[in-house]
């Protein structure tokens, strides 16, 4: 186990290294020149000649991207061109509203998600099989932004019942929820489907099943339990990408979480922060994919065998 | 299990597309006005839908319905063409790194790992921001952030079909791998293919909605879905149809690639 | 059967864990702040973020409004004009060549710890910006100030041109004559700072800011919440008039809107478009509002050394093919047609100048005297922001009918400003210029001079007589001729229009009836020293 432990924290570790490679490699070829963006649209050559220095714009590039690795492997992802601050702590401050957005949306969409596709399931080949296919697809369809915003007007300016976005107390998180959950829930719903299917034609349901048990209980019972842990693999990974910050939902909702930072930084060429906040999105899904390796190698030792020969 | 249901999904998947097709080819038959131009003055005052223009004008005077039916183009322009990017690049991945395996395998994986992890919008945005929006940045960067998907599902179906007898046989025969993948690997792999592309069309065609609606999509006036929701968000509470029909396009557009898609792999699974 | 659950275990952890970071996250989201009972409070909201409260750093509106409020500069600009105060400075002497100035401060002013402030706290926050490391974007205000290289390359461990003779007096000494540098000491990049709160704190002083103005800094909430309370320690007698501000970020100008309707915010300066003709309409709103023309001017540029915009006769066409009137409609009547450099309220504007009118006809006839008759095509860059893009489609509509296509290149605004300062690389693109001090020379001189080429004159317009004019118009320290030499400066401009002249912008603030002297200034962001809220 230990071995297939440090196996794959290398394995991540290496990911993360490739990925702050390509990150770095995109903020250099940005052809705006960080002097501007820090000193401002009227600031005058001498200053900017002055910011250049200071940044270390003029040290070649493998300088100044092993200065950087060596900061961000100390937890300094350096400082914002436009805010000035520490990135990590701008990350960090904003992390909150991000993370109870995330897990409220991940849990809405695992409930409605399992609900639908377990009943599709049990109505298999029905008309009402057909119609939770149809919806869950109608789900998937909605483009977020405009679901955000129907759901803004709907419930925010003419029901009136919940704050038209901004992030004040409990009511204010309910339309964002929905927003990015019913999507999520319309395809969980159909990856559980397609599970359950499959499960359902082996031959321990059909055994149970011929013992007499009625198919609904016998989905309920033993089917249900394994073809859960695909999904909720893809719900790790998935809440991994979540956390990362929405920046679609954020935006339509002024959400102060990071994916409205990563829309700011971008729009403002503020590299720093674009770098930051990818960096921490990619560092999200390396450690969920790792959780959900060694989760799969406990449940499962024959992976964890075969991966050592 | 019963198969008639599929069939529809399929069949109605199709017929969405072509109408979408139709639309985008006769655009300038079918559109009612010049989707540029201003048909009505009422400058900062989005006039309502009435009987002269069925969807409304916006902000700039202009025909709702037009600009929603010449977005058509751009929308399918965009999609179809990302799609196609997409596949070629995820299937040239997914073959070479199923066929060869070994190192190649290795370092095309390794490298579809860090693509994967990168977040694929936060990518897109930062790659269109520094191109400049325009039709060819936006291809370019929705073929580059997409394809890591294809490419491992094509993987794993050389994987699997490159260790069936046939292949291996032919491969002992000393068949150079080029013809190897072209005659026998490539065409079982297809159907997948297929249905990755029309799925794939849908996600773009989301993706490139979402770029548009945060200001980075095909620059104006060319209209495009994505912008005209961008650009109604101001007057969502006095002129809220001009967000609802562009959305409702978005919508018919992705269903159709989605029902499509998913009729094709339910029919294939069966 | 382990496996299933195991699973069921996995899943019903998750499900706690969602559960309890749910209940977590949910308590700092609420607008409740520790306020004592009974204060007077002003509600307020942002779209954004502030940027920074670090008065080194900042240059924005959002950053001033508040930077004002924590810091004090030795000299001030009215509640609502731009005539200068006394701040911290009771008053000044300038010598006759404006290379010296004198200021003599008043001795009752503390920063938010009880300390005094002294002339040295003044040089500290002026070496503070003039320090490389701190990047500030102030530096070239500065930069005239004697012994400012030296001192910027640690040579020396002060400005040898800021002489504090005394606790209460500080003396500059100017390398070139500047007869507005005082103004430059109104900015708040000029604030007093206190050495011993900002040195420890270094880039993050932003976070903890410390001044000596009529609010201090209790709490801020990245992207949430920023409270301001009052400075006990304030030298004005009963000033400030409120408790407390409470500025809530992250509000979209449509949620300001129904929380002022409600009555959460006592004052919204950014009345939603599609709401603005409804308050208009409305008398009882009508009468809340207020609106001053801003010291701005929103221009389209075009490259005098790229074809076609070579030809006078071109640059002129485009200004008789812009309809400025469909623009000020666009933004709903906030903005008044542009009739030259200068905008209204800046001393020196000349309200004489008749600019250019809508005249599609005419632009026509100049297109064709310029053999261009066919038409052409060209880019038009700006920046990626709703609202530019809004009125970049229109000017291209109104340039449609004088048979011009234009295209437009929406950029990220770092880009777009790398891109338009290189030579011969944009065609035309659309902009705008916000006067940093109340002068012409801040328009005429940082814009269009030839020294400003690939920085600021962006148009590379240069014309001999135009700028023998503005440089002997920049040190001239009698003010009546200054402001003519500038104006005649200004005609040649227009006439031979290396920008179409678009719009000055008009701001609009409405406040709640109980709400009282809250007033708009018409270059910088509203003080709230005098603002009052009377129970309601």
């Amino acid at each position: 186990m230990l071995v297939f432990l440090v196996r794959r924290i290398v394995f991540g570790a290496a990911v993360l290294l490739g990925t702050s490679i390509i990150t770095f490699l995109i903020a250099f070829v940005i052809p705006a020149d960080p002097a501007v963006t820090m000193a401002g649209a009227k600031a005058d050559p001498q200053t900017l000649a002055t910011i250049r220095h200071q940044l270390d714009l003029d040290q070649p590039l493998y300088v100044q991207y092993a200065r950087y690795l060596d900061r961000a492997v100390h937890g300094d992802l350096g400082r914002s061109y436009i805010r000035r601050e520490s990135v990590t702590r701008l990350i960090a401050s904003r992390f909150p509203a991000t993370a109870v957005l995330a897990l409220s949306a991940m849990a809405v969409s695992l409930v409605l998600g399992i609900a639908m596709g377990a009943v599709a399931a049990a109505y298999r080949g029905g008309a009402t099989d057909n119609a939770l296919l149809i919806f869950s697809l109608a789900l998937v369809s909605m483009p977020v932004f405009w679901l955000g915003t129907m759901l803004l007007i709907a419930g925010g300016l003419y029901l009136r019942s919940f704050p038209l976005g901004g992030y004040s107390g409990p009511l204010s998180l309910v339309l964002p929820t929905l927003t990015l959950a019913l999507g999520s829930a319309g395809y969980y719903s159909r990856v559980l489907h397609t599970n359950l299917a499959e499960e359902m034609d082996r031959d321990y349901v059909r055994t149970a099943r011929g013992k007499g048990l009625s198919a609904t209980s016998t989905m309920l019972k033993h089917a249900m339990a394994n073809a859960m842990l695909p999904l909720v693999t893809l719900a790790g990974l998935d809440l991994a990408g979540l956390l990362s910050g929405v920046v679609l939902t954020e935006t339509v909702f002024n959400w102060p979480g990071i994916g409205r930072l990563a829309f700011e930084a971008i729009f403002n060429l503020d590299i720093p922060l674009v770098m930051g906040t990818v960096l921490f999105s990619a560092f999200l899904i390396v450690v969920a994919n790792l959780v959900v390796d060694l989760l799969y190698a406990w449940l499962d030792p024959r992976i964890r065998l075969s991966e050592t020969v | 299990m019963n198969g008639r249901g599929f069939g529809k999904l399929e069949i109605a998947g199709a017929a969405m597309v072509l109408s979408l097709v139709i639309v985008a080819v006769f655009a300038p038959a079918l559109a009612p006005h010049d989707p540029t131009r201003a048909v009505a003055a009422t400058y900062g005052d989005p006039g309502a839908p009435s009987l002269a223009f069925p969807m409304g004008t916006d902000q700039l005077g202009r025909d709702v319905l037009s600009r929603i039916i010449y977005g058509a183009r751009i929308s399918l322009t965009v999609g179809v063409a990302a799609m196609a990017e997409t596949i070629v690049i995820g299937v040239l991945i997914g073959l070479l790194s199923g066929f060869f395996g070994g190192s190649v395998d290795f370092l095309l994986m390794r490298f579809t790992d860090v693509m994967l992890t990168l977040p694929a919008l936060l990518l897109a945005m930062a790659f269109v921001a520094i191109l400049r929006p325009s039709l060819f940045s936006i291809l370019l960067v929705i073929g580059l952030v997409s394809w890591t998907q294809v490419a491992r599902v094509v993987r794993a179906e050389t994987l699997s079909m490159s260790k069936r007898d046939f292949v291996l046989a032919a491969r002992a025969l000393g068949a150079p791998p080029a013809r190897l993948i072209t005659r026998h690997v490539l065409p079982n792999v297809l159907p997948i293919i297929i249905v990755m592309a029309a799925l794939g069309t849908s996600s773009t065609l989301l993706l490139d909605a979402a770029l548009s609606f945060l200001g980075l999509g095909v620059p104006p006036p060319t209209p495009t879905w994505g912008r005209m929701i961008e650009e109604a968000t101001i007057y969502f509470r006095t002129a809220p149809w001009l967000a609802i029909f562009p959305g409702l396009a978005i919508f018919y557009a992705v269903l159709a690639f989605n029902l499509l898609g998913y009729g094709v792999l339910r029919a294939r699974s069966r | 059967m382990m496996r299933p659950f195991r699973a069921n275990c996995l899943a019903a952890t998750l499900i706690a864990a969602f559960g309890l970071f749910f209940a977590a996250g949910c308590g700092d989201g609420s607008d409740h702040v520790n306020l004592p009972p009974g204060s007077s409070v002003l509600h307020i909201a942002d779209v954004d973020d502030v940027p920074t409260l670090d008065p080194a750093a900042g240059y924005d509106t959002e950053s001033w409004t508040f930077e004002q409020a924590i810091f004090d500069t030795l000299v001030r600009y009215g509640d609502d004009n731009i005539e200068l105060e006394p701040d911290l400075a009771v008053r000044w002497e300038s010598s006759p060549d404006a290379r010296t100035f004198v200021f003599h401060l008043r001795h009752d002013a503390r920063f938010s710890n009880g300390r005094p402030v002294t002339s040295d706290d003044v040089r500290y926050g002026i070496e503070r910006v003039l320090d490389p490391a701190t990047h500030s974007r102030g530096m070239e205000y500065y930069r005239n100030i004697a012994g400012s290289g030296d001192f910027a390359a640690h040579r020396a461990a002060h400005l040898r041109g800021i002489e504090t003779p005394d606790p209460w007096t500080i003396i500059f000494h100017l390398d070139s004559p500047d007869p507005i540098f005082i103004h430059k000491l109104a900015m708040p990049f000029a604030s007093a700072v206190p050495r011993e709160a900002a040195e420890p704190w270094e880039d993050d002083f932003s976070r903890h800011a410390m001044g000596s103005g009529a609010f201090m800094l209790k709490e801020w909430l990245g992207g949430q919440r920023l409270v301001l309370v009052r400075n006990p320690y304030y030298f004005q007698k009963g000033l400030p008039r409120l408790d407390a501000i409470v500025d809530s970020l992250g509000v979209t100008p449509e949620l300001q809107w129904l929380r002022y309707e409600a009555g959460d915010l006592d004052v919204v300066s950014s009345i939603p478009p599609a709401e603005f003709p409804f308050v208009m309409k409305t008398p009882r709103l009508r009468a809340l509002t207020q609106k001053k023309t801003t010291v701005t001017t929103e221009y389209l540029g075009m490259n005098c050394q790229m074809w076609p915009f070579t030809d006078v006769r071109v640059r002129r066409a485009i200004n008789y093919g812009i309809n400025r009137a469909k623009l000020v409609a666009l933004l709903n009547g906030r903005g008044v047609a542009a009739t030259g450099v200068l905008p209204p309220n800046l001393p020196g504007f000349d309200p004489e100048l008749k600019g250019y009118s809508y005249d599609p006809k005419h632009a026509r006839e100049l297109l064709e005297d310029a053999r261009l008759a066919s038409g052409f095509r060209f880019d038009l860059w700006m920046r990626a922001d709703t609202t530019m893009l809004m009125l970049g489609q229109s000017i291209q509509q109104d340039l449609a009918l004088i048979g011009l296509r234009v295209e437009i290149k929406p950029v990220a605004w770092g880009p777009f400003l790398e891109a338009i300062r290189q030579p011969r690389t944009v065609q035309a693109f659309l902009s705008g210029w916000e006067a940093d001090f109340p002068d012409p020379q801040n328009f005429l001189s940082v814009l269009l001079s030839r020294d400003q080429w690939g920085s600021n004159n962006d148009t590379y317009f240069y014309d001999p007589s135009f700028q023998s004019l503005i440089d002997r118009a920049s040190d001239e320290t009698d003010f009546k001729l200054r402001y003519r030499l500038f104006d005649e400066a200004e005609k040649i401009v227009v006439a031979d229009a290396p920008w179409a002249f678009l719009y000055y912008p008009v701001t609009y603030a409405i406040t709640q009836p109980w709400v009282h002297d809250y007033v708009l200034n018409p270059m910088r962001p509203t003080r709230f020293e005098r603002v009052a809220v009377s129970p309601h």
